[in-house]
């Protein structure tokens, strides 16, 4: 079945809209009925920022959408048309005969991030039309996000992609907020199983390179290195970049020295960045942060600048779009780093947005700034830092 | 530093075997097994079969894993396998023998495995057989063995053993941590390892040794191996021997002891999967008698040796890949796997990559006239001459007969690449001895520079190529400069220079 929404307007449709209002749930209200733009939706999916009431950003949601399954997080800044926003709400909505919903929700997931991940899956088998995704939105302050997306494979096999992001909480670190239906969650997965009657493509991108000879990772265990090369993981890195003195000895200069330079790991497709900011400890040595880094293997420094960060946001677009294999697209879903947002600046990001906009043209897009990207088309892996990660509806 | 994709295979088995050895259980080994080597092999499918049965699989929808089509992989009796979702993805298999012997299964969509790939999945069946057999040693080790602290004892030697394989510690160092924890934990004097002399069958190399006062240094003793009988007798049936009496005093066991050496025991140790050596223990109390639980303690520290032997010579063969065999300098795939990097990071930063091409004047006449040998050693002698003029950083490669490569990074202009290639002329032209003769070779030298936004490695080499036939044809202080004004596309050289 194939049926294109040239073929029959409306079958499928997306729509985003956006409230800069401080007010949390007057900006939930018209965040969604700017989205709500065609009959038959079957999902919102809210990006809020952490300035607002999670609560009041539900019943606004609610209210404007009533009986339509939500899902969405807090973030470290929206994405949508128009540019990067902090304080808003961003809210996209997909409908239409064309699409199939299911959600699902795991909570408690610390300690057992691999079985929730297997649970959430589970709603892909509840919807049947031939092109799948299935979306994850997680808590950006639980650890081992690799498990959760192992955890969906082992359940779903290789014939379904992964997209989604880790809730962040504008950097503040104390807590993101899942929202799904009426209720505020913290430490848990919600899965959303999206079919549809033309192609769903996922992509990612990063723009960091390698820098000067790898470092054998001698000691590291649950996503902290604690040596390289057989000396204090935290003084060889520096070392190695010729940071300044006070990034050795304060954890704000630290994370914002090595926001842009994360750590990489060598996968056969290239190599992967892993940000290791946020997690210091001065007192062992150590580094931690988003994604495991295994001990015995090599790792480089990274460094990216402005142009290369943006050329990946063009790469990971152009390939989304390219993978639909010739159907016309109807939005996307953008999901970049927080870390991103670190190293291009306020600046920076403006410019990440017009990029965003000039590959969706009219086209509805949304998404957010996150503590970690989801992306999976080929191999068994798909939790990355520092990237871009588009799915592109059709 | 290794090349990265040698690097990566080399990690992809290190990362393997922290997981895999790490397990406690058969069934979690084989599930991680087979998890990591998806991963390392960005695999949609990998699946493990014991006995025409899928032990362990991903990358099927639950319970749908064509169980039939991926033992029918195994066999070779497909070369595809239709995954759901992807569509029909090629395959590879490794398969191992011993104990319990089983395959490996893995399918990418794309292209197919590639040779060394191929190579990878090979060394990680290996780790997965020497992990598994281990695994199941120390399951019958517990059954035997009562104490729980003797138990404990046993798990911890070999922990810090693998860990330091996966760690890439020194080999020396790893069999004698080996050798010495088998003779602590079996209570014995004297504890061997022997292995099959690589260049005589008939002799076995003391590897390591340890008596009652701990390790003793490196004799490189060899010996017959009738004078070995119990590690001889361990690698001929293939399994743990035990000799109670009847040890001889010409045996070279016993030298170690303070008195006759009374019982003896060997298990044969095993390099990729081939009989290679055994580990033995003996001691001097007439009394002693090795019990079962004895033997399986000897057995899991022989596969340990196994296992460090495996890994020590797949990351050997790896690095043979990526190094040129005579010289010992970087290989041409290793090179240019480098001078891409390079030239991009080059390009980022500012700075400047320069590549001198060197060709060796009058090789072939001495190779015809001294003969092969006297080639290769000129050879070898013109690349350790040639290294010694770079700094950390600098790469230096043989690009095949007598052309070599270097990489210079971060250089500071013409001059800069110029004098380096002066220096190189200058040290490689100075005399040498080989086949008994006093030599002088010359080499010409062309030098070329990385551009601003040209960050092609195979045009920068060709450059450095053609200026380096230009140095030929100058006969002028035996280098040159890239000239993109002179050069010309059937720019061939001319007159050698002598």
């Amino acid at each position: 079945m194939d049926v294109s929404g040239e073929q029959e307007p409306g079958r499928r449709w997306m729509g985003v809209g956006r409230s800069h209002a401080a007010d949390s749930r007057p900006a939930a209200i018209e965040a969604a009925q700017g989205a709500l733009s065609g009959p038959d939706p079957k999902l919102l999916i809210a990006f809020a920022a952490i300035t607002h009431d999670p609560q009041a950003v539900l019943a606004g949601l609610a209210e404007a959408a009533p009986g339509v399954p939500l899902v969405g997080c807090t973030t470290h800044g929206e994405i949508g048309p128009g540019g990067p926003a902090d304080g808003t709400i961003t809210v996209a909505a997909i409908g239409g005969a064309g699409f199939q919903v299911q959600t699902c929700v795991a909570t408690d997931v610390t300690g057992r991030q691999g079985d929730a991940g297997f649970e959430v899956a589970g709603c892909v088998s509840r919807v049947d039309l031939p092109h799948k995704v299935l979306m994850l939105l997680t808590d950006g302050l639980v650890r081992d996000q690799e498990s959760i997306v192992r955890g969906c494979y082992r359940a779903l096999g290789a014939g379904v992609p992964l997209f989604g992001g880790a809730a962040a909480d504008g950097w503040r670190m104390s807590g993101a907020y899942l929202f799904k239906d009426g209720r505020v969650l913290t430490d848990a997965v919600i899965g959303v199983a999206i079919a549809s009657e033309a192609p769903l493509a996922v992509a990612v991108k990063h723009g960091w390179r390698t820098v000067g000879q790898p470092m054998i990772v001698t000691r590291s265990l649950d996503g902290r290195v604690y040596t390289l090369d057989d000396r204090p993981a935290l003084d060889v890195y520096l070392e190695r970049l010729d940071a300044p003195p006070e990034a050795y000895t304060d954890p704000a200069a630290f994370t914002a020295f090595a926001l842009s330079r994360p750590l990489g790991v060598q996968r056969r497709s290239g190599v992967e960045a892993r940000n290791l900011s946020t997690e210091v400890d001065l007192v062992g040595r150590s580094i931690g942060g988003g994604g495991a880094i295994d001990p015995g293997g090599l790792t480089w420094v990274m460094t990216g600048d402005e142009e290369s960060i943006l050329e990946a946001t063009d790469d990971a677009c152009r390939d989304a779009l390219a993978r639909l294999e010739g159907h016309a697209p109807l939005g996307m879903l953008t999901f970049s780093c927080a870390a991103i947002r670190a190293v291009l600046g306020d600046d920076g990001i403006q410019r990440e947005g017009a990029r965003l906009d000039r590959w969706a043209g009219p086209l509805p897009y949304a998404g957010f700034y996150t503590y970690g990207e989801i992306a999976r088309n080929h191999g068994i892996d798909g939790f990355h830092n520092q990237t871009l990660a588009v799915l592109a509806l059709s | 530093m290794p090349g990265s994709a040698e690097s990566l295979h080399i990690q992809q088995l290190v990362e393997l075997m922290a997981v895999v050895s790490s397990s406690t259980d058969e069934s979690s080994a084989v599930q991680h097994a087979v998890e990591r080597s998806a991963q390392a092999l960005e695999a949609e499918v990998a699946a493990v079969v014991f006995d025409g049965k899928v032990a362990a699989s991903i990358g099927f929808p639950l319970g749908a894993a064509p169980n039939e089509d991926i033992v029918a992989v195994s066999l070779h009796e497909r070369d595809v396998l239709d995954v759901p979702g992807v569509g029909r993805c090629p395959v590879a298999t490794a398969a191992w023998e011993g104990s319990k012997p089983g395959h490996l299964v893995l399918a990418r969509w794309g292209e197919p495995f590639a040779i060394e790939e191929q190579n990878l999945i090979r060394g990680m069946a290996r780790l997965l057989e020497l992990t598994l057999t281990m695994l199941r040693t120390l399951a019958a080790e517990q059954s035997i063995r009562e104490s729980l602290q003797e138990r404990q004892r046993l798990l911890e030697h070999l922990f810090t053993i693998q860990r330091a394989i996966s760690r890439r510690e020194d080999l020396q160092q790893i069999l004698d941590t080996i050798t010495l924890g088998a003779r602590d934990l079996l209570g014995d004097e004297i504890s061997l390892l022997w292995l099959r002399d690589e260049d005589d069958t008939g002799r076995a190399r003391l590897a390591s040794a340890a008596d009652a006062t701990g390790i003793l240094p490196g004799s490189a003793l060899t010996a017959d191996m009738a004078d070995a009988a119990t590690a001889s007798q361990a690698m001929t049936v293939g399994d743990v021997v035990v000799r109670q009496g009847g040890i001889a005093a010409t045996e070279v066991v016993s030298r170690f002891g303070r008195g006759p050496v009374c019982a003896s025991m060997g298990a044969p140790v095993h390099d990729s999967g081939v009989v290679t050596g055994a580990l033995v223990v003996a001691s001097c109390d007439e009394g002693r008698v090795y019990e079962p639980s004895d033997v399986q303690t000897l057995r899991a520290f022989a596969q340990n040796v196994s296992l460090a032997l495996t890994d020590a010579n797949t990351v050997l063969r790896m690095q043979q890949a990526h190094h040129d065999a005579l010289t010992g300098l970087a290989s041409r795939r290793l090179f240019m796997e480098q001078l891409t990097q390079r030239l991009a990071m080059a390009d980022a930063e500012g700075t400047t990559v320069a590549v001198l091409f060197l060709d060796l004047d009058r090789f072939k006449d001495i190779n015809d006239t001294l003969g092969h040998a006297a080639g290769d050693q000129l050879l070898t002698v013109t690349a350790d001459r040639i290294a010694g003029q770079l700094r950390a950083g600098d790469l230096a490669s043989r690009f095949g007969g007598d052309e070599f490569a270097v990489m210079l990074h971060r250089v500071d202009g013409p001059g800069d690449a110029a004098a380096v290639a002066g220096r190189i002329g200058t040290a490689v032209g100075k005399p040498m001895y080989v086949a008994h003769q006093r030599l002088r070779v010359g080499a010409s030298i062309g030098v070329a520079l990385s551009t601003s936004g040209r960050t092609d490695p195979v045009e920068l080499v060709g450059h450095a190529d053609l200026a380096m036939y230009q140095a030929k044809r100058a006969d002028a202080g035996g280098y040159a400069l890239y000239d993109p004004a002179a050069a010309h596309p059937n720019t061939r050289p001319g007159a050698v220079r002598a």
